[in-house]
């Protein structure tokens, strides 16, 4: 008995010199990831857990914090109208603009990648030419080709006798105008992802359907389809994250001005994001905006990515052992 | 064999350590000591002794000696700032001033993450009226009343209202008043002319001034005028809810709260129903303001005027210089009103306070401070000595040869009081929500200013400011 619990003391000193060995054997190892691990924790981790921490007070920035509980979240679910509308818009705007997006870019870098067209790298590049553009200048170019005056949009329609539209100015019109640009910038990325992707496809498969007697559209689902699944899984939890975030193109169309409110009329292109960032830097006092409550809404947020990712994740998983 | 190894790897370090500050460091100085000496005795005594090295890259810190001076930093949201910078610079006092350019979108919410972190407030922060009772109400903010400070003796000075915006509840005063906005109808001399309408500024006054007992009404049969004579081409003003709105509300004091009061049924409804009544007889271009279309309107001579503060002189003269000489002012209908202006303030984070505070009341609280940046700009002094001096007498090219600054000073002066609120920028987005129902889809203002009262009461309830 005694030898035995010498032994097992002694086993575990012998471990723990054999860790202490190969941890200073692995010294430059841990070096050279320390300086993730440390930012990560100081710009990462560390606002994360404040973030919750904050999610629980009462909080404009300046004064001392209130501890209320849960009260924010009771709030933003029972009695924040403008909240759920933030919501729904986003979601919206993930539906029409997002989902057709990621569509038209697998069509395009379908045909580019097809060969039946020449001057690829030209098409590539400006596809991509949107992405790279930076925001305010895009805020710009699109606030001059909305106007409703003297945009060129409008002008174009005054030859087909169309009346003048209110592209920003009306609730109708507001969330179209937010999806055309959201597709005009994100469809040139999406696209070359894509493209990347079809291209990493061994083209002796392509070659061995044809042998077989398989036609474009048996190529397209058959073999396209199933491989290109990991890049359009990457694809569609980018863009869940992005869509629910969804926030410069509304600003830039909608972000209100000292005589208009954030979100245009009826607050048709008011996104969480913005709410949320307008409750905290903005509306800042009282006890439906401020740091803490904008934290809870982050938290909101952050639960639905998560939902939407891994319902999608679970989907795309039991298709492809079905195939 | 272990210690040999320790010893190469320590080494090794070092270099690794001294390529680090090497490439860190902006001189390459560092680089070359690195490589000869341990890390321990590379350090900043090295840098300041080395010739070549610029007095300004040590920018707070003092350096031995006075070369160097101590450098404020100073955020505004135009860049006209850059005029204070220059001219107190030439005084040579014993700090220079470094002006920050931050947006107007997000220069409030910069300086509150300031606050809320602890750290990066500038020395000397602007506040735009829209946002000060967000800051006034609760800390970060020195109390430029108490030692070192001396702000209590300006009090006479300012422009009474402004004083009250910038105190708190228990009488600190923790945004010293810079402008304000005194604001009145602009026209265009050249249109009206070639409309055959009045347009010379007395003609115009009489017909539309509160100064001539005239109305909204009575500006409402101008722009009448204005359309019929054009065949519809030409409108008085751009939007009815920034130039009739904007105007008729803040003649009522700009605000909805009266102190913690909310009042906007009783401020907002009939503002609101004269613009619902002016977009109906389409007398605005229905244009929108600040944006592009807004620029084009000008460019197009889609409007004769608007209604406006007199802040507007500066981006009209740079952003359309084609329209100088031909722009004139007359007071608005029923009342005289400010729009806009802003405070000065110095943040408890400042480490140089006496300095801030120098450059402060140099910039806010002496008339060569105030009228260096109110000439080329049209920022109008809150501190009243200002306006003795000769220039508020001369004629302004910008307007056409019109004495307009003794205008603005005319109108400063009967401004009815305003007070702040935290909940202020709030009230104004609830507000102009239902204001766009309004004018976009034709909904009965008086209703929609009750939806926005109910929605604001809901927005600010159980709230402890």
């Amino acid at each position: 008995m005694a030898t035995t619990t010498f032994t097992v003391a002694e086993q575990k000193a012998q471990d723990r010199r054999t860790r202490r060995k190969e941890a200073k054997r692995n010294v430059w190892a841990y070096v050279f990831v320390a300086p993730f691990f440390f930012l990560y924790s100081v710009f990462g981790l560390f606002p994360l857990l404040y973030g919750v921490f904050l999610s629980f007070h009462q909080w404009d920035g300046i004064s001392k914090m209130k501890w209320v509980g849960l009260l924010n979240y009771v709030k933003l679910f029972t009695v924040d109208d403008i909240w759920w509308q933030a919501i729904y818009n986003t979601v919206w705007l993930f539906v029409v603009a997002t989902i057709p997006q990621l569509l038209l870019a697998l069509i395009l870098a379908f045909i580019i990648n097809s060969g039946y067209i020449r001057f690829k790298d030209f098409f590539r590049a400006a596809y991509f030419m949107p992405f790279v553009a930076s925001a305010v200048a895009v805020g710009i170019l699109f606030s001059s080709l909305f106007g409703l005056q003297y945009g060129m949009f409008n002008y174009f329609l005054s030859f087909f006798g169309i009346d003048k539209i209110d592209w920003l100015g009306s609730a109708l019109w507001l969330k179209p105008s937010i999806v055309l640009v959201t597709i005009w910038q994100w469809t040139g990325y999406s696209m070359i992802i894509f493209l990347a992707g079809l291209q990493s496809i061994n083209p002796e498969l392509y070659e061995a359907a044809r042998v077989d007697g398989a036609d474009t559209s048996d190529v397209f689902w058959k073999i396209t389809m199933p491989l290109m699944r990991p890049v359009i899984l990457f694809q569609v939890v980018t863009s869940i994250i992005g869509a629910m975030q969804n926030f410069d193109i509304p600003v830039m169309l909608a972000g209100g001005t000292q005589s208009s409110a954030p979100g245009g009329t009826d607050h048709a292109g008011l996104t969480a994001m913005m709410q949320l960032y307008w409750s905290a830097f903005k509306y800042n006092t009282g006890s439906k905006s401020g740091f803490g409550y904008a934290s809870a809404m982050s938290f909101i947020l952050f639960f639905m990515i998560v939902t939407f990712s891994y319902l999608y994740n679970r989907a795309n998983g039991r298709n492809l052992t079905e195939d | 064999m272990a210690s040999n190894d320790k010893a190469l790897s320590r080494r090794r370090f070092l270099r690794f350590a001294a390529a680090g500050l090497g490439a860190a460091s902006v001189a390459g100085v560092l680089a070359a000591c690195g490589a000869a000496k341990p890390a321990e005795d590379t350090g900043a005594a090295e840098a300041t002794k080395a010739p070549d090295a610029p007095a300004t890259e040590a920018t707070k810190a003092p350096e031995q000696g006075n070369q160097a001076k101590v450098e404020l930093t100073f955020w505004w949201w135009d860049g006209n700032g850059q005029i204070w910078a220059d001219a107190y610079n030439k005084l040579n006092r014993s700090a220079t001033v470094k002006f920050v350019n931050t947006p107007y979108a997000d220069a409030h919410d910069k300086l509150l993450t300031s606050f809320a972190s602890g750290t990066g407030a500038p020395d000397i922060a602007s506040l735009e009226i829209g946002r000060i009772g967000g800051f006034t109400a609760k800390g970060g903010l020195s109390d430029l009343k108490a030692a070192p400070f001396d702000g209590g003796k300006y009090e006479k000075d300012m422009v009474k209202y402004k004083w009250t915006q910038g105190s708190t509840e228990d009488g600190r005063l923790v945004a010293m008043p810079w402008d304000i906005g005194p604001a009145g109808v602009w026209y265009r001399a050249d249109l009206m002319e070639k409309l055959g309408l009045p347009s010379k500024p007395e003609e115009v006054e009489a017909l539309i001034s509160h100064t001539k007992g005239k109305k909204w009404e009575d500006f409402f049969a101008l722009s009448q005028q204005v359309k019929e004579k054009s065949g519809g081409k030409v409108k008085m003003v751009a939007d009815a809810a920034t130039d009739i709105y904007g105007g008729a509300l803040r003649q009522g004091g700009e605000g909805y709260f009266e102190g913690m009061k909310l009042m906007i049924v009783e401020k907002a409804t009939r503002p609101a129903q004269l613009a619902a009544d002016y977009r109906k007889q389409e007398l605005d271009a229905n244009i929108g303001w600040w944006g592009a279309d807004w620029a084009a309107g000008v460019k197009n001579d889609a409007f004769a005027g608007m209604v406006i503060a007199c802040w507007m002189q500066g981006g009209l003269s740079r952003d359309q210089p084609q329209t100088a000489g031909k722009w004139r002012v007359v007071p608005a209908p029923e009342a005289s009103y400010n729009w806009g202006g802003s405070f000065c303030a110095i943040p408890e984070q400042c480490k140089n306070q006496e300095m801030a505070w120098d450059f402060l009341t140099w910039a806010c609280c002496s008339a060569e401070g105030q009228n260096a940046m109110f000439k080329p700009t049209g920022v109008f002094p809150a501190y009243k000595p200002a306006w003795a001096d000769p220039l508020y007498d001369a004629p302004q090219d910008f307007f056409g040869g019109q004495r307009t600054f003794r205008v603005w000073g005319d109108i400063a002066d009967n401004v009815a009081s305003i007070t702040r609120s935290p909940y202020d920028l709030q009230a104004d987005d609830i507000v102009n929500a239902e204001m766009a129902k309004v004018m976009k889809e034709g909904k009965d203002p008086v209703q929609a200013i009750k939806d926005a009262e109910d929605a604001a009461l809901k927005a600010i309830e159980g709230s402890t400011p």
